[in-house]
């Protein structure tokens, strides 16, 4: 069986200790002279003038792993692991430094509720931009439209600005929306801690739905007992390398040290 | 907890998962490569156009977001411009008397309002969108580039309304219609073209450096100062003239009064700033992908 994921030696290099003008300083030294050449040269001096240390860090270094079609992998690690790093990197947000990603399928990322809301908008408005943003078409959201009302049990609310929403609603309505996207592949950051009890149940309900289905997932989370729930294999990571990959419960023990 | 029966499997090599495989027909080629930077790079169009709704989108909510909770609302389209035009007409019309080369003084200057007001606003907007948005760059995937798009086309419809008033204004003065408007859609085009190259550029910029956002306005307003809005190019001497003709936005304010008053078009101006444009154009979106992939680090 070929994987859909194949994650060959990926490598992040972030600079830190410097002024933001001068993160990816290594790669974009091209740029930057011919910019400088153009516009920026008196920016640029000013910068260079205030710069301290060039000091830099692997938030990746050489991860290698590969997922199989409809694999739910967790991945698990300490704050600071490289855990959200390398959902980035896979969510095409940014660029990794070394190593390759192959992905045969579409993906969608889920790094946090509500990406692209809008205070202003109505929550009608809402689902239409955030589902536009996620990667669904018009008429698919237009389809899901009513079932996503439903799941966020904000019917009444509908052609009410999301500012006004109480958190739980807005949570709710990001949620749902996000829990209709159609991906082949879906990459989640510890996103499913919404709402009340009750909502949370429906939460993981519909995770579980969503890996019964046959789609592939990457899911973060701290939440041990649902990635052991919810995932086949995991991936501990630790100081921006995988540290160990197995089944959910070793490797879940292994971190907790059992 | 944890009613999971999925230990028996050594994890690497093969994965115990039920059903499901059946569904995929996984591609020969993979969908998506995601590489280190390379240092020549593509526009990308296919990317472009299969996130083609999300422009939709971002313009539609530009658009949306821009008058909610005003009491004016859609009226501010024409309210600024048509302002200018008082104040414009009061000082300079009336006071200073600045010529016009014959035509009343102020439709005269509300034809050169109108390009610059679309102009100067879609440098703001677009200039501070990749800012603006830093939340969705950093959480989320699509050609940056869609960003400052939507938010200077989202102006074209500030233009179209303010345009609309203009054409009502027409027969107030005891103008016609004349061939020259034949021109008008490309004038539009080669503006907003010009709108979105020095726009990506400015937001490119303006998300690694803000020093951007504090001279944008002055920018702005210097660049007014250096496009005949308020005067006519023809009263320029002659030895300052280069100055303001290198200006790309002069070959077209000056293309909208000929083609609105039926007056000969300045071919080689326009010449000029179509070339100009379209090298900006060329450079910058150049310039922004190779930012691109940094946004999400540095914003």
């Amino acid at each position: 069986m070929r994987p859909i994921i194949k994650v060959e030696n990926l490598s992040k290099r972030y600079h830190i200790g410097t002024s933001p003008a001068h993160r990816g300083a290594l790669r974009y030294a091209t740029l930057r002279e011919s910019l400088a050449r153009v516009a920026s040269a008196p920016i640029r001096r000013l910068a260079r003038g205030g710069r301290s240390g060039d000091e830099t860090i692997w938030a990746l270094k050489d991860v290698t792993f590969n997922v199989l079609p409809s694999e739910v992998v967790g991945i698990i690690g300490a704050n600071g692991s490289g855990k959200s790093t390398l959902l980035k990197v896979l969510s095409r947000i940014t660029d990794p430094t070394t190593g390759r990603v192959e992905l045969y399928g579409r993906v969608a990322s889920l790094l946090e509720v509500g990406t692209g809301f809008h205070p202003d908008l109505t929550g009608k408005e809402n689902i239409y931009l955030n589902g536009a943003v996620l990667g669904m078409k018009r008429r698919e959201i237009a389809r899901k439209f009513d079932e996503i009302v439903a799941f966020a049990e904000i019917d009444k609310f509908l052609d009410t600005s999301v500012k006004y929403y109480s958190s739980g609603m807005y949570v709710r309505l990001a949620f749902a929306v996000a829990a209709h996207l159609d991906p082949d592949i879906l990459i989640v950051d510890e996103v499913l801690a919404v709402g009340d009890a009750s909502f949370q149940k429906k939460c993981l309900g519909k995770m579980d739905d969503v890996t019964k289905s046959g789609r592939t997932v990457l899911f973060v989370s701290h939440g041990m007992e649902m990635i052991a729930q919810l995932c086949q294999r995991t991936i501990l990571m630790k100081d921006g390398r995988v540290s160990k990959v197995g089944p959910s419960r070793e490797v879940i023990d292994h971190y907790l040290g059992l | 907890m944890g009613a999971v029966s999925r230990t028996d499997t050594d994890g690497l090599a093969e994965p115990a998962y039920d059903s499901g495989q059946a569904l995929y027909h996984l591609p020969e080629k993979p969908l998506v490569v995601i590489e280190p930077h390379r240092s020549w790079v593509a526009l990308n169009l296919r990317d472009l156009w299969a996130y083609r709704e999300v422009f939709y989108f971002l313009m539609w909510r530009d658009i949306k977001v821009r008058y909610k909770q005003t009491a004016f609302g859609i009226a501010w389209a024409i309210i600024q411009p048509l302002f200018l035009m008082f104040v414009f007409a009061f000082f300079f019309g009336k006071l200073v008397r600045v010529a016009s080369d014959g035509a009343p003084y102020p439709i005269w200057v509300y034809v050169g309002i109108l390009p610059w007001t679309f102009f100067s606003n879609a440098l703001a907007n677009g200039g501070n969108s990749l800012i603006g948005n830093s939340n969705l760059i950093t959480k989320v995937y699509f050609p940056r580039l869609l960003i400052p798009s939507a938010a200077i086309a989202a102006g074209l419809l500030d233009f179209s309304i303010a345009f609309a008033l203009l054409l009502a204004f027409i027969p107030f003065y005891g103008l016609g219609l004349t061939w020259g408007m034949l021109m008008l859609p490309p004038l539009v085009l080669l503006v907003t073209v010009l709108a979105l190259a020095v726009g990506t550029w400015t937001a490119a910029l303006n998300a690694r450096y803000r020093d951007v956002r504090h001279a944008l306005p002055f920018a702005i307003q210097l660049w007014m100062f250096a496009t005949p809005i308020i005067y006519p190019l023809s009263i320029v001497p002659d030895e300052y003239r280069w100055v303001i003709a290198l200006n790309p936005l002069t070959g077209i304010v000056e293309g909208f009064r000929a083609a609105l008053f039926g007056w000969p078009f300045d071919w080689a101006a326009l010449g000029f700033s179509t070339a100009v444009t379209i090298l900006l154009l060329v450079f910058f979106v150049y310039v922004f992908r190779r930012m691109e992939s940094s946004f999400a680090d540095v914003i």
